[in-house]
């Protein structure tokens, strides 16, 4: 048996006749921080859902710690932390009286974690839940889910209607909770730039597919833009290895390259007879170029 | 210590990488330097620390840094003899070709280039 984390093979969700992920398989090893990413309704929230075991898969299936996501035992549940987009937070307690229902769910309950963080983040203890505002909601959620140290820690969009401070603060927690090289996590999120930060694996999900999955680090190597300077007009049938989308303008263009090479290079400089400048790109500017 | 900045389209791990290989190459750096944790840099930049200890170990490999058992990682005894002028200066060569262009690209002549150049090489060494 594998030691990863989360392993998936072929998996596939329809909603009727609605095929919303399609022949996705991965594996989160630990350690990792995964970032998905992908335009609303690419099925992230589906996808985040398959891997707890909240739906059944359609076809395929999903393996969290060795067991089929539907049927983990309790004793492997407790090991897995959830952050979803919409809190599910009981509005008729008070915010301690709710950290007590949660911990009592879990033996491994890090009561001074959770104290120090209620400090930190500002979270008083003697609010009521349903005076608190939709921010202060989100931060509370994530706090529970930090409560019990979960070796698998999987977030849906977790810090939209937080402010910067609180977004840096649950980063700072995050990295904590990786430090160890042992835990994983799973986090979708619309600000690119979070996920650029401690995301060391990228899933873009484009149409219901895994359109790119790798280390961030490649992905930033790999996929560059370049513009093309030459005295005319490109090539009418210009084409080469990697090419993913250009657009031309008077003497010249820009090309969106994927695994872009000194090799390349020179032979698209020698075939334009100009010359090509490379711009390496940030992660939004990835995802935007891939969504042409 | 190190400017890392994770939204540029250099991956974060070679940023640090060529911080410390310029530093260490430059002198700034000093064989024995005790580096930041791992985890401190994690911390106080929110990067990912497998990021850190990527950049980390290959510099090891490299031969620039030593590791310690629970102790931080130093600046290799050997590091700057090592690094000859001819490598120092393959190391800034692809910034070097950005600012040709764009002074190509502005029409200026590669003496008013190299006075404007050396105009701040002296401010930077005040």
């Amino acid at each position: 048996m594998s030691n990863a984390t989360v392993e998936a093979s072929h998996l596939g969700k329809a909603f009727g006749s609605r095929q919303v992920l399609q022949d996705l398989s991965f594996a989160v090893m630990p350690g990792e921080v995964i970032g998905v990413l992908g335009k609303n309704g690419a099925g992230k929230t589906t996808l985040l859902e398959l891997v707890l075991g909240f739906t059944p898969p359609t076809e395929g299936d999903v393996r969290v710690f060795g067991h089929t996501s539907q049927r983990m035992p309790g004793e492997t549940k407790r090991r897995v932390g959830f952050v979803p987009q919409q809190d599910e937070l009981l509005d008729s307690l008070s915010v301690g009286d709710q950290i007590r229902v949660i911990a009592s769910f879990y033996p491994s309950w890090d009561a001074s974690l959770i104290d120090r963080l209620c400090g930190e983040w500002g979270i008083d203890t003697r609010a009521r839940i349903k005076s608190m505002s939709v921010g202060e909601r989100q931060k509370l959620s994530i706090l529970l889910a930090f409560g019990h140290r979960p070796d698998l820690l999987i977030l849906d969009e977790p810090v939209a209607s937080l402010d910067p401070v609180a977004r840096r603060q649950f980063l700072e927690q995050l990295v904590e909770l990786c430090a160890d090289g042992e835990r994983s996590v799973v986090f979708s999120s619309h600000i690119v730039s979070d996920i650029e930060r401690l995301a060391n694996r990228i899933w873009i999900l484009k149409e219901g597919r895994l359109f790119w999955q790798g280390g961030l680090d490649s992905l930033k190597e790999s996929i560059v833009r370049v513009h093309l300077r030459c005295r005319r007009e490109l090539p009418e049938n210009l084409n080469f290895a990697g090419l993913l989308s250009l657009r031309r303008v008077p003497g010249g263009g820009t090309a969106v390259v994927r695994d872009w090479t000194e090799a390349t290079q020179s032979e698209v400089i020698q075939r334009i007879g100009g010359e090509a400048e490379v711009e390496t790109l940030a992660l939004e500017e990835i995802f935007l170029e891939l969504h042409r | 210590m190190f400017i890392l900045n994770p939204q540029s389209g250099v991956p974060i791990y070679r940023q640090l990488l060529e911080q410390v290989r310029r530093m260490v190459a430059s002198g700034q750096l000093t064989p024995g330097t005790a580096l930041p944790s791992v985890r401190e840099l994690a911390l106080q930049h929110a990067v990912n620390p497998m990021t850190i200890s990527k950049a980390y170990a290959m510099l090891e490999t490299e031969g620039l840094l030593e590791r310690h058992r629970g102790k931080p990682m130093t600046v290799a005894g050997q590091a700057r003899a090592q690094v000859s002028a001819a490598k120092r200066v393959q190391q800034i060569e692809p910034l070097l070709d950005q600012l040709v262009l764009a002074a190509r690209q502005l029409q200026l002549t590669d003496a008013e280039l190299v006075k404007e150049l050396r105009k701040k090489w002296e401010a930077s060494d005040e």
